[in-house]
């Protein structure tokens, strides 16, 4: 008998760290959860929830926004910018088109299927972008893998395409009708703000790609309520609320132990 | 215990299977050849280790039976293997 | 042994997951992280990596191609005709290298193509510059030393003809220039030497003019003309319709002032010959000519009659577009026959066109089309599914370029083979022999007697035998005894019959018969695997 149980409990032990990796884990594109090739899990950043409370200077990072901003949140941000601080924000879908605006800049995201003639893979849309700005963010960068950007209209621009780059409206993968070639901007900066059109930047599986970029940007600060790096798993968000909160950490800490104690504390007797 | 030995095999065997499943996920490629080849060396190994040189049990008797399909098979994927490589 | 139910669950188990997996055994690969993408982003490490390569090569070509207009044009300019046509036929080396890429990239729908059609007919214009511009210096050596009056006409005329020429080349040159530069800078490619090379070849001209005005006055009053105008050559030569397109019929025609009938002339369209023809019993004549594989835009026709070089006169080509079609029938299991027909929007047929074929977005196969319009490929192909598109690419055409729409097929491929198969049995058969072989036999022995089944209480658990510091044919024969009875096998029976009583143990009996009766010793390990199987219940 003791042969099989032990074998029930390795069985019942590789389940159990299955079903661990099930419910913490997701497949949500973007978010720090999701521990396979399109999350941000590797991403060194550190979570911020209160836009009221950062500290001057450093760097925001706003990953693939889609949700709206508050006035009062606009406020924040703009006094941050005037303090000396850097927002990046990284859009490929012009979700951020509102907040751009609400800041007062001029520089507008245009999301397209970008795809370049110029490339070292199979898929149009994985091209490099060559750094033609002077940024902190991309010293000692040359070129950028850029993973199916969006252009970026307005601002100083920091990242170029090369001029055999077109928006591939039908999507067949080649210049048609109505296609033209031509340089595009998919990075700007205005200030201190600097739009990137390119959320895929910050993926795992893009992240050793870029290595350099990804060092010169630490460190970094993510807005995690409005970038979309979170989950829609009930689970995976109760565990995080309960991990922000240390007496709800205590509490559940002591639930587990007092009837082991109690337990013990009976056999004694 | 009765029939431990048989036991043990069983068990070598499907842990075996279980570490070559988890390396083929860590890969992302599932392959239904790499595996069947792969089980065919562990049942081949394990079947050497468990033989006593006097006694022939009854599972060993059928086990025969069963090496002599999966080297069939075996034989079977090499030779579309050399087909795909002398045609390419 | 009863069967149990647990066996029976683990064999039905087994056969239907055996049966689900040959289902799958066709497709063997059952997943494999191949090109993830979504919507907003591919995965890199599932993405085949390829050189960039060609496309690399494109504006660097377009800047050869350019600088090479003005270093052809200064050559020209400084009269080193040596030189220049080394030049020029480096640059339709380029040219040709041009095309090939526009073609392999699929750029013939963009201003690169538009480029492409320019560079030809600069090349072209280039070349017939440098060549009329020869004939001219001949000429003018020519002059000095001709003395005949009617073959100094000849001398003025067909200098008239060659300045008319390079008159209207370098006007066709000119008008191209701001549209070509265009599509240069958009690119970044410098455009200066062609600039430049504009403003070199309008001096040559301009010195080819002054050279006729210079040989008139010099001349003091010439044959048919007043002062400083050039005198008519008495060939005349015009073209009707002055304009057509691709497949259309135009009539060059024209009188020779006091020519005679039966005199044959030469028909020349862009200094190529075109035909030859004869003057009618009236000094006139008519060629037919059939707008076949010439470029797009103006073209210089003249005649000569022997010595005399009629005018030049103009006629303009104009583009049309055409359609492609494409048809697949499948030929056998690993070849299909691809056929199609090439018109042009009117409805004329393009004849002895290349055609490219498409294979699967990459390869390209190249084929013609025959006295009809019509092409005819067929291509072998592996088994499994295929895309194939055909393409015209209209180079040296006066037409634009047109692609069918892609066709998907399935080739069956080969079917299967029998060499595995023999594979399998020889290697099923050399299994079981090599089995049998080793004392493992698989079929079932003979006599299975099922009342000899041992009763289990008294097998339950093994007697323990003490076989340390013993010799060991005795301690051989302690072990058979001890599997005797284990076995419930009475002590009167002998190895060999124990043997034929318990098929299991068969190999132990016999070799406890050889080492009791033939005198051979067991080996530490034989007694050890003895002595497992003569303690442990291994069933």
């Amino acid at each position: 008998m003791q042969r099989e149980t032990r074998v029930v409990l390795l069985v019942l032990l590789l389940a159990g760290g299955a079903l661990y990796l099930h419910t913490t884990t997701t497949t949500e594109e973007f978010s720090r959860h999701n521990i396979g090739w399109n999350g941000t899990s590797s991403l060194p950043a550190e979570e911020v929830r209160d836009l009221s409370r950062l500290d001057p200077g450093s760097t925001l990072l706003l990953l693939a926004p889609d949700r709206p901003f508050t006035p009062e949140e606009v406020g924040y941000l703009r006094a941050f910018l005037d303090g000396g601080g850097r927002v990046i924000i990284a859009d490929e879908e012009g979700a951020a088109n509102p907040l751009l605006a609400d800041l007062g800049s001029e520089i507008r995201v245009r999301p397209g299927n970008l795809s370049s003639l110029e490339r070292d893979y199979a898929h149009p849309g994985l091209f490099r972008g060559y750094v033609v700005g002077n940024d902190t963010l991309f010293a000692g960068v040359e070129t950028a893998l850029l993973n199916r950007p969006a252009e970026v209209e307005g601002g100083e621009p920091l990242i170029e395409t090369s001029v055999l780059t077109w928006d591939d409206v039908d999507g067949d993968g080649r210049v048609g009708e109505g296609e033209t070639f031509g340089r595009s901007v998919v990075c700007a900066r205005e200030g201190n703000l600097i739009v990137i059109g390119d959320a895929s930047l910050f993926i795992n599986a893009m992240l050793p790609e870029n290595p350099k970029f990804i060092e010169n940007l630490q460190p970094v600060q993510i807005d995690a309520v409005h970038s979309r790096i979170g989950s829609r798993n009930p689970i995976i968000n109760t565990l995080t609320w309960i991990a922000e909160r240390p007496p709800a950490v205590a509490a559940i800490a002591a639930l587990a132990i007092l009837p082991v104690a109690w337990r013990f504390g009976r056999k004694r007797e | 215990m009765a029939g431990a030995k048989k036991y043990h095999a069983a068990a070598v065997l499907a842990v075996w299977l279980l570490i070559v499943t988890f390396f083929m996920i860590l890969n992302r490629t599932l392959d239904l050849e790499v595996f069947f080849v792969l089980s065919l060396i562990g049942l081949l190994v394990v079947a050497v280790l468990i033989d006593g040189a006097f006694s022939r049990p009854r599972y060993m008797r059928y086990l025969g039976y069963v090496i002599i399909v999966e080297v069939a098979i075996f034989a079977y994927i090499v030779a579309e293997k050399i087909l795909e490589i002398i045609a390419a | 042994m009863r069967p149990r139910t647990s066996h029976i669950i683990l064999v039905a188990a087994a056969v239907l997951l055996t049966l689900l997996l040959a289902g799958e055994a066709v497709d063997p690969v059952l997943y494999a992280a191949e090109n993830i993408s979504t919507a907003a982003h591919a995965d890199p490490s599932t993405i085949e990596k390829r050189s960039p390569g060609d496309a690399a090569s494109v504006i660097p070509l377009m800047d050869e191609l350019l600088g090479h207009t003005g270093t052809l044009a200064l050559t020209i300019k400084i009269k080193d005709y040596e030189s220049a046509q080394r030049d020029l036929a480096r640059y339709s080396e380029l040219t040709s290298q041009f095309d090939r890429l526009v073609v392999t990239l699929d750029l013939s729908e963009t201003d690169i193509a538009e480029f492409q059609k320019n560079n030809r007919q600069n090349q072209e214009a280039m070349a017939a510059l440098l060549n009329d511009s020869q004939r001219l210096d001949e000429l003018q050596s020519l002059e000095i030393e001709v003395l005949d009056g009617d073959q100094r006409m000849a001398v003025v005329y067909e200098g008239e003809a060659l300045r008319q020429k390079m008159r209207e080349t370098y006007t066709a040159y000119a008008k191209r220039e701001p549209e070509t530069t265009r599509i240069a800078t958009h690119y970044g490619a410098n455009a200066t030497p062609y600039q430049e090379s504009v403003e070199v070849l309008a001096e040559v001209v301009g010195a080819a003019e002054e050279w006729q005005v210079e040989w008139q006055d010099g001349n003091g009053t010439s044959a048919g003309g007043s002062g400083g105008v050039a005198p008519r050559s008495p060939l005349n030569i015009t073209v009707t319709p002055r304009e057509g397109r691709y497949g259309e019929n135009l009539t060059i025609g024209g009188r020779y002032v006091d020519g005679v009938p039966g005199t044959p002339l030469t028909i020349y369209v862009d200094s190529r010959i075109a035909g030859n023809t004869t003057l009618d019993e009236n000094a006139a004549y008519a060629y037919p000519y059939r707008i076949g594989r010439i470029l797009a835009g103006p073209h210089l026709v003249y005649a000569t009659a022997g010595a005399i070089f009629s005018e030049v006169a103009t006629f303009d080509v104009l583009p049309a577009e055409t359609n492609i079609s494409l048809a697949i029938a499948e030929v056998n299991r690993t070849a299909v026959a691809c056929t199609g027909n090439l018109t042009t929007e009117d409805g004329r047929a393009v004849l002895n066109a290349p055609v490219l074929l498409r294979l699967d977005g990459e390869t390209l196969i190249s084929t013609q089309t025959d006295g009809n319009g019509t092409y005819a490929r067929t291509l072998i192909l592996t088994g499994g599914e295929h895309t194939v598109r055909a393409e015209f690419n209209a180079a040296g055409y006066p037409l634009n370029s047109s692609k069918s729409g892609v066709v998907t097929i399935q080739v069956r491929g080969e079917g299967l083979s029998p060499f595995p198969f023999i594979a399998a049995i020889a290697a099923a058969l050399g299994a079981g022999w090599y089995i049998r072989r080793r004392g493992l036999p698989p079929e079932p022995p003979v006599p299975e007697e099922p009342d000899i089944e041992p009763p289990p209480e008294i097998a339950e658990t093994g007697p323990s035998v003490e076989i340390e510091g013993l010799p060991p044919r005795d301690a051989a024969t302690i072990l058979f005894r001890a599997l005797r009875e284990r076995l419930g096998i009475p002590a009167t029976k002998t190895p060999r019959e124990c043997a034929r009583l318990a098929p299991d143990h068969v190999a132990f009996f016999e070799r406890y018969e050889r080492i009791r009766y033939a005198g051979e010793t067991p080996t530490d390990e034989e007694l050890r695997a003895m002595e497992q199987e003569a303690l442990e219940r291994d069933d």
